[in-house]
């Protein structure tokens, strides 16, 4: 499977220099709880909901900052073609639960832990189908080749 | 995902419970009505870009006569 079939979520994103105020509602208002930031066709950095708290409230940073002063960069990315397996790797490596997802270079999505997690939950239940089948109503045998 | 200006653009709920979130397409900045959008969030007045998932659709809203 291709990275862009793996995200579940739509992206949101903001300009750099919208204030740290207007993230946090966009976030609210999106249910998202990290945001691209996007300077033009180009993405310069994530900021998550935990940024907010960590960089911004805790070391009382006045909520009309700009949103590029909390934001993390750089940015880890991965191709939307992708496949899925090289996403495993990425978070692997880098400890991170989201990667942003860019085609052509520029940001398409978000793509998370828990989207793989998801995906793989139902990639389970679908090869458990058949086995759990068997187990509950005993072993189905082919047929037998017509003979004359 | 092909929108235009005017727009609503509705994001399902993923949880049990979780209402739908709603924003208006105020640019399309994709080719051929694709995304990425501009979009204001309801009555907030708050403006983001907005890059649609499985979990988003559309709302046409065709003009009316008279």
């Amino acid at each position: 499977m291709q990275v862009i079939n793996g995200i579940r979520r739509s992206g949101v994103g903001v300009r750099p220099e919208q204030t740290i105020r207007e993230a946090a509602t966009i976030m609210e208002r999106s249910g998202v709880g990290a945001l691209a930031v996007v300077d033009g066709e180009h993405l310069v950095g994530l900021i998550t909901d935990r940024d907010l708290v960590r960089r911004g409230m805790a070391r009382n940073v006045p909520y009309d900052a700009r949103i590029d002063s909390l934001m993390s960069t750089p940015v880890v990315t991965i191709d939307a073609q992708a496949d899925l397996h090289d996403a495993f790797a990425l978070f692997r490596t880098h400890g991170n639960r989201r990667l942003a997802v860019v085609q052509e270079g520029r940001f398409v999505g978000m793509i998370t832990v828990d989207d793989l997690l998801i995906n793989l939950a139902a990639d389970l239940e679908n090869l458990s189908r058949p086995v759990m089948a068997e187990a509950l109503f005993g072993h189905h045998d082919s047929p037998l080749p017509a003979t004359e | 995902m092909h929108a235009s200006i005017g727009d609503r653009i509705v994001i399902h709920g993923h949880r049990i419970g979780e209402p739908d979130r709603d924003c208006e397409v105020l640019e399309v900045r994709g080719p051929d009505g694709g995304p990425p959008y501009l979009v204001r969030w309801g009555d907030s007045g708050h403006e983001s870009l907005f890059f649609p998932g499985p979990d988003a659709s559309v709302q046409h809203f065709e003009p009316t006569l008279g």
